[in-house]
């Protein structure tokens, strides 16, 4: 295919050389942005978040998957859910994740002896609730982490975490569903066989 | 439309949840209006028969220097008037004369017939007491000095029909304290503080509000008046608290090698100015002061306007009005001028230059465009001119293009956007550039009041000063022409009302306010209706009507000129591009829900133009 040349005409009509009409289409709009903004329920068409604002909660504008501190979740008993596995201390990029184990004593799984994260080197990247296998840790508190005066209070430890956290459900081990059943549609591009 | 429908019952469910608020009040005022209206009297009807006529002015007050008083002898009635003797009587009556030979004759139903009055200063002029006739049992006058003037009291008396008028004429030379300082005083300070400081103050956070709610941007919302607990945030209206404050604790810097006195004197010769051009602008038609619950006449008004009775509510009334605008208005030029001269920087100096040249230029196209309204009104006093508008049409009727390229120039004069090459905020910041803190600050309320002074100036010179359509010094010319005021007013103010009352929870209050003013209105237009209320209403509320139509006038048209302002962009600000032609229109991206590019073009190419011509 050639470059083809589009022709215009760059001649300017009489409207466009008293430019009253122009001036006047232009009042009209910004007058109508005036008054649907100021005479309409709501905030018309003004979007700005008014964050920090104290009759407005920001947690409703966070998007779901927003990543905020980390908590770690509980077992039906109250036990937390970890078995130290070392798979989010091991894919953290910040190393920041540093996990003791000891036995949970139910021959079964390990626990964590100590749990502890330092939120200052954290780098808020969300490898480790990828990583891990029982969905022990989580980061969806939608809660930033808190100034704090010394360094020691930003490494939070297991109870701390705990403390954010809540009971879950999900079966031990990682049962889902099966993903061929629930993968989206092929795209038929690719239906035909490499090989 | 479906949406809208499906989102209706929640939003009606919202607005009747606040209804309460709204129920008490219109309760409250409904209750209110038949208690007052009922026992309120008869619509004035003609007088008795027989004496269908009246004398306008009602009253005539002479100084010592007043010219012949013209008295109209009006018939309201259907018959012919037959005037058969025309006379003075009082005690000083020997030092007045009508003027006219002829004091009889026959007036037609609806005309009026004109004599006038002098007065022979000189023969109420000390030394001595000498009064011609003393009425019986009256006391002795006191004894007068010889450049006195003693106060001299008559009255004139027509007989027609069997049936009498008479007018009292006071002759009295009044002190110049009382004269004419006090009320310039009062009326300046009024005038200043009451109405033009806080505007333009209010201006300062327009500016910043209306802008945001044009390019769909929250705006200042965060200062707040604080009583204990309460905090009122008020659409963030204290904000210009906040920034006097800020301005005021601000450093007053001043550059090593400026001129100190010039450099600190600059924003006062660019602010008084703006100020002192007011005095020539009248804000309403004349007070007065001993009649103001009476019904009054355009000629007792006027009488009041000359000082006699009375005094215009117009701070100096110059024959000369708006050359002395023109006059004062180069005075500003210095301030701009010296600020940049004497701030010792290349670019103060040349945005000093540009304000120069473009007030020079632009107050030549403002006195061109000014020429239309003299040649029609015949005055270059802004008080006649508005009471010739008032007799004829206003000037917005007679020239729309006049009106336009007032604006456009006075936009101009005001060194606004599109014409703010002084200031250039992207290239030089303008002739302010080294000032802070309050210094700063006059030059940009200076700036503000500009704004308002050339409202005020449109308002005046088009769209009929402080007068409303159809009504004059007594009130409205026709019940239906009050019925139609009240009506309009009642149903705008209703509705913005109710918006204001539904938009958010701070407007709830102002909403529910503007709402019951408004159906207060609409009362009263429905009490019109039964009652011709409306052609005969007292002095002090004819003058408030005024004042409130000016003021109205004024902030709706300073309104205008922010719209203007935000609207069209200046060519040297970032964004522009392309010039202003068919194909920018038809290849909008956005499908022109944006200002157009040729509005903005257009603005470009005007400054463009006007920088080639320079
Ligand atoms: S979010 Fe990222 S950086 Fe932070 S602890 Fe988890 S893996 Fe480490
Ligand atoms: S990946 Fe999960 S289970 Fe494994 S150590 Fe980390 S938190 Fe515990």
């Amino acid at each position: 295919m050639t470059i083809g040349v589009k022709k215009v005409s760059l001649t300017r009509t009489t409207r466009d050389q008293i430019f009253l009409p122009a001036i006047l289409e232009g009042l009209l709009t910004t007058a109508r942005h005036f008054f649907k903004n100021t005479l309409t329920p709501g905030m018309g068409d003004i979007d700005t978040i008014r964050y920090g604002e104290p009759e407005v909660d920001v947690k409703d504008y966070y998007p779901d998957r927003f990543r905020g501190v980390h908590r770690l979740m509980y077992r039906e008993d109250g036990s937390v859910r970890c078995v130290a596995c070392m798979c989010c201390s091991t894919v953290c990029p910040a190393r920041c994740i540093y996990i003791h184990a000891e036995d949970r004593r139910d021959d079964q799984e390990k626990a964590p002896a100590s749990f502890v994260i330092d939120e200052l080197k954290c780098v808020v990247c969300g490898f480790c609730v990828e990583a891990c296998p029982c969905d022990a840790i989580r980061m969806d508190t939608k809660e930033h982490m808190v100034p704090t005066e010394t360094r020691e209070e930003a490494v939070l430890g297991k109870i701390d975490l705990m403390k954010r956290g809540g009971p879950s459900v999900a079966v031990q081990g990682g049962a889902a569903p099966n993903y061929r059943e629930v993968a989206p549609k092929r795209d038929p591009r690719f239906e035909h066989d490499p090989q | 439309m479906f949406n809208a429908l499906v989102s209706l019952p929640p939003r009606l469910a919202a607005t009747l949840r606040r209804l309460p608020v709204a129920w008490v009040w219109l309760a409250v005022v409904s209750l209110m209006l038949p208690a007052t209206a009922c026992d309120g009297e008869d619509p004035p009807s003609s007088v008795d028969a027989g004496a269908q006529m009246h004398l306008e002015p009602a009253r005539l007050v002479f100084h010592p220097d007043t010219a012949p008083i013209a008295v109209d002898i009006v018939n309201d009635g259907k018959d012919p008037l037959f005037i058969n003797n025309a006379r003075l009587e009082g005690p000083d009556w020997s030092s007045f004369q009508i003027t006219d030979a002829r004091t009889s004759g026959i007036i037609a139903p609806g005309e009026r017939a004109t004599v006038h009055i002098e007065v022979d200063a000189a023969s109420l002029k000390g030394p001595g007491d000498a009064r011609p006739i003393v009425a019986a049992g009256a006391e002795p006058p006191e004894p007068i000095g010889p450049d006195e003037y003693r106060v001299g009291e008559a009255s004139l008396r027509f007989s027609a029909n069997g049936a009498e008028v008479s007018a009292p004429i006071v002759f009295e030379d009044p002190p110049w304290f009382g004269q004419y300082f006090l009320p310039a005083l009062l009326k300046i300070l009024a005038l200043v503080m009451g109405f033009i400081m806080p505007l333009a103050s209010l201006l300062t956070w327009l500016e910043r509000k209306q802008s945001a709610m044009m390019q769909d941007r929250l705006g200042p919302n965060m200062a707040a008046l604080g009583f204990g607990k309460v905090k009122l945030r008020l659409w963030g209206i204290p904000h210009f608290i906040a920034d006097g404050v800020k301005m005021l604790f601000k450093e007053d810097f001043i550059p090593k090698y400026a001129h100190r006195a010039l450099y600190s004197l600059a924003p006062l010769f660019a602010f008084a100015p703006a100020l002192v051009v007011f005095a020539i602008m009248p804000f309403g038609d004349a007070v007065c002061y001993d009649h103001l619950g009476d019904v009054l006449s355009q000629a007792d008004v006027d009488q009041c306007a000359d000082g006699r009775g009375g005094t215009a509510l117009q701070i100096a009334h110059i024959d000369v009005g708006l050359l002395y605008y023109f006059a004062i208005a180069s005075l500003a030029t210095y301030g701009t001028a010296l600020a940049g001269w004497s701030s010792y920087n290349k670019w103060a100096i040349l945005g000093s230059l540009r304000a120069s040249a473009q007030m020079i230029s632009y107050e030549v196209a403002i006195g061109l465009t000014i020429v239309g309204a003299l040649l029609v009104y015949g005055t270059l006093e802004p008080h006649a001119l508005v009471r010739a508008q008032m007799d004829s049409y206003w000037g917005i009727v007679l020239q729309p293009v006049g009106l336009i390229l007032f604006m456009t120039a006075g936009i101009a004069e005001t060194k606004r956007a599109p014409f703010d090459l002084p200031e250039g905020e992207s290239e030089i910041i303008g002739y302010f550039i080294e000032y802070s803190g309050m210094r700063f600050g006059l030059f940009f309320l200076a700036e503000f009041i500009e704004v308002i002074f050339m409202s005020a100036m449109v308002a005046t010179l088009f769209l009929g000063g402080w007068s409303v359509p159809f009504m004059g010094a007594h009130g409205f010319e026709t019940a239906w022409a009050a019925q139609l005021f009240l009506t309009m007013l009642g149903l705008g103010l209703t509705v913005i009302g109710v918006g204001a009352w539904r938009a958010s929870k701070h407007g709830e209050t102002f909403g529910v306010l503007l709402v019951t003013v408004g159906s207060l209105h609409l009362f009263g237009a429905a009490y019109s209706l039964f009652t011709g209320w409306g052609t005969a209403l007292p002095h002090i509320l004819v003058i408030a009507i005024g004042l409130l139509t000016w003021g109205a006038k004024v902030f709706i048209l300073c309104w205008v000129q922010l719209l203007i302002r935000w609207t069209l962009r200046p060519a040297d600000e970032p964004g522009l591009e392309g010039p202003a032609s068919a194909v920018d229109r038809q290849h909008r991206p956005d499908g022109g829900d944006r200002v157009p590019h040729a509005a903005r073009g257009a603005a470009s190419h005007l400054a463009r133009f006007m920088e080639l011509r320079r």
